[in-house]
């Protein structure tokens, strides 16, 4: 894999994991502990930790100490190292969004628009990233999370937006398992249903996205825990991330023991669901059951 | 679709797609895949590079069939996980309309392939090398295939993983056999032969050779070297296209490849 840059800037989320990374990288090609990396900025191991993970932001100060510490001295590589620590602090622009999009998701919306791999297995819904605006409204009213009609616009809006990056240049791949139960359920009733399963048909016809259906008939599964969304970053330094979504907040797994589960079951579920190339017929006769 | 609900993959046991994929720096590679990859390195550091110069090898042969040779038609046994430098995707470089189907036995190789490569000119399909006619007649394939029309046959880094046993030379004449003339098979191939380099004897790379198939005999397929007489022997019936069966870092070279050359044995030959 070639080591490509995130082509929409992945925003703030992403350029932390990206320094944090590298400057990781950095320490173990020289063999320090963290300690010893940490009094170099008069701080605890710990804080090397959270650095290196991507979990707090950074101050020029550190940056340029911990660079020192690592002997990184060709100006122009502490220069750019720096570039990429100040962008880390640049808010996306889902910031406008801030009043229907708590931090958790913001934290979503950052990492997803900077996936070069987005692979989901959805029981319940249909993938957001291919919902339709009339499906979106049914959800967001028939689980009561927004009040005013206002917000749920306002919610849809916001969705559209993330739904931009499918089409967008250098657009990520999308490759979604949807339970058979998610695409029968008849969400804001039949004709919001078919508009939502012609949606998915044309969905299928992009290029960068694949769909497969997971079908009743495979019975026990090794996803019934729920749904879940592996993230793949282009830059080889960043581990998948596993995005668990609940009611009022969500998981982000980035250890890889974790991960790794994670994508044993989607392997699993992707071997087990019926081929992408059978997807449009099952919609199909979806749509003439309706 | 699986036919039940048992499992069919198991990412618990190395795989040797998984462990290329691996070495070429991918993600789909999991604890016990690396765990051997990484015994592997330790045993022959230029694991890594072999493994790249034979994806530089397949994709400078693609070149050669689709440019040169002008075949149109590609069949890729042992496809392996997606990577970047597909064989479609060097292929329809030179010609939008070549046509490739990737052929693997592993599930989770095809689920991959399905999703990622399939598209207008791709087809993916689950079948076993060892089963050449049910390759063949697949309806997907001969859908996408003219089997009257000259066929490029990819054996990249395949052919080593099943001992003689397993009769890959009848596997690969039968092939030879099935496809009309002016077809080509292209293939790599492990050895432990040795070519003059300063730093390794033929003993110690024997050895290393026997250890690395050792290795492999805890992964879902084992590993047969052969010696350059041996892998000729696939070619029975071919004609070897300039410069004949060589150290793959030696055919054609674009100057991409590492400059020592060993490891893998590859070419290009034309059905007579």
């Amino acid at each position: 894999m070639a080591e490509t840059r995130a082509h929409s800037g992945g925003g703030p989320t992403v350029q932390r994991m990206l320094v944090g990374a590298r400057l990781r990288r950095l320490r173990t090609d020289l063999g320090l502990s963290r300690e010893e990396a940490a009094a170099a900025i008069r701080a605890s191991e710990w804080k090397i930790h959270r650095l290196e993970n991507g979990q707090v932001g950074f101050k020029e100060r550190d940056i340029v100490d911990l660079l020192a510490r690592y002997q990184v001295r060709d100006p122009a590589e502490v220069a750019e190292f720096l570039a990429l620590a100040k962008e880390a602090n640049v808010p996306g622009w889902w910031q406008h969004y801030g009043d229907v999009l708590p931090g958790w998701f913001r934290t979503y919306v950052d990492l997803e628009s900077a996936a070069s791999l987005i692979r989901c297995y959805e029981g319940q819904f249909v993938p957001g990233l291919l919902q339709t605006d009339a499906y979106l409204r049914a959800v967001v009213q028939g689980a009561h999370l927004a009040e005013t009609s206002e917000e749920v616009g306002r919610r849809v809006r916001l969705r559209l937006a993330r739904q931009t990056l499918l089409t967008r240049e250098h657009p990520p791949r999308l490759w979604a398992v949807v339970d058979e139960a998610a695409l029968r359920r008849p969400v804001g009733g039949p004709e919001v249903m078919r508009g939502q399963l012609e949606r998915l048909v044309e969905a299928t016809k992009l290029p960068n996205v694949t769909l497969q259906v997971l079908p009743f008939a495979s019975g026990a599964h090794s996803a019934m825990v729920g749904s879940f969304t592996v993230l793949r970053f282009p830059d080889r330094e960043l581990p998948d991330v596993v995005y668990l979504e609940h009611l009022t907040s969500a998981l982000y797994l980035d250890k890889r023991a974790e991960v790794e589960r994670y994508l044993d079951v989607i392997e699993l579920l992707s071997v087990d669901s019926e081929p992408p190339a059978r997807t449009v017929e099952i919609l199909t006769g979806m749509l003439d059951e309706l | 679709m699986a036919d039940d609900w048992t499992t069919t993959i198991n990412t618990g046991v190395p795989n040797p797609a998984r462990i290329y994929d691996y070495f070429l720096g991918g993600k789909d590679n999991f604890p016990a895949d690396r765990e051997v990859a990484d015994q592997l390195l330790a045993i022959a550091p230029v694991a890594r590079d072999v493994v790249e110069d034979n994806r530089a090898f397949l994709r400078r042969a693609v070149r050669y069939l689709v440019g040169e040779a002008g075949i149109r038609q590609f069949v890729d046994l042992g496809s392996g996980l997606p990577t970047q430098g597909n064989v479609h995707e060097i292929a329809q470089e030179v010609a939008s309309d070549a046509r490739v189907v990737y052929v693997d036995n592993d599930p989770m190789v095809v689920t991959h392939s399905r999703a990622l490569l399939a598209g207008e000119n791709t087809v993916a399909i689950q079948a076993d090398l060892r089963e050449p006619a049910q390759i063949l007649q697949d309806p997907e394939v001969r859908e996408l295939i003219d089997l009257d029309q000259p066929i490029a046959l990819l054996l990249m880094a395949i052919l080593h993983f099943l001992p003689d046993e397993e009769d890959p030379f009848g596997i690969v004449a039968w092939f030879r056999d099935a496809l009309p003339a002016g077809s080509y098979l292209a293939l790599s191939h492990g050895t432990t032969d040795i070519p003059e380099r300063p730093d390794m004897s033929p003993e110690e790379m024997a050895e290393m050779g026997a250890r690395v198939e050792r290795l492999y005999q805890l992964t879902t397929a084992s590993l047969v070297t052969r010696t350059r007489a041996q892998v000729g022997r696939f070619f029975d019936g071919f004609e070897l296209v300039p410069p004949g069966l060589t150290e793959i870092q030696l055919w054609r070279p674009d100057g991409r490849s590492s400059l020592l050359p060993g490891g893998f044995y590859g070419g290009v030959g034309r059905k007579r």
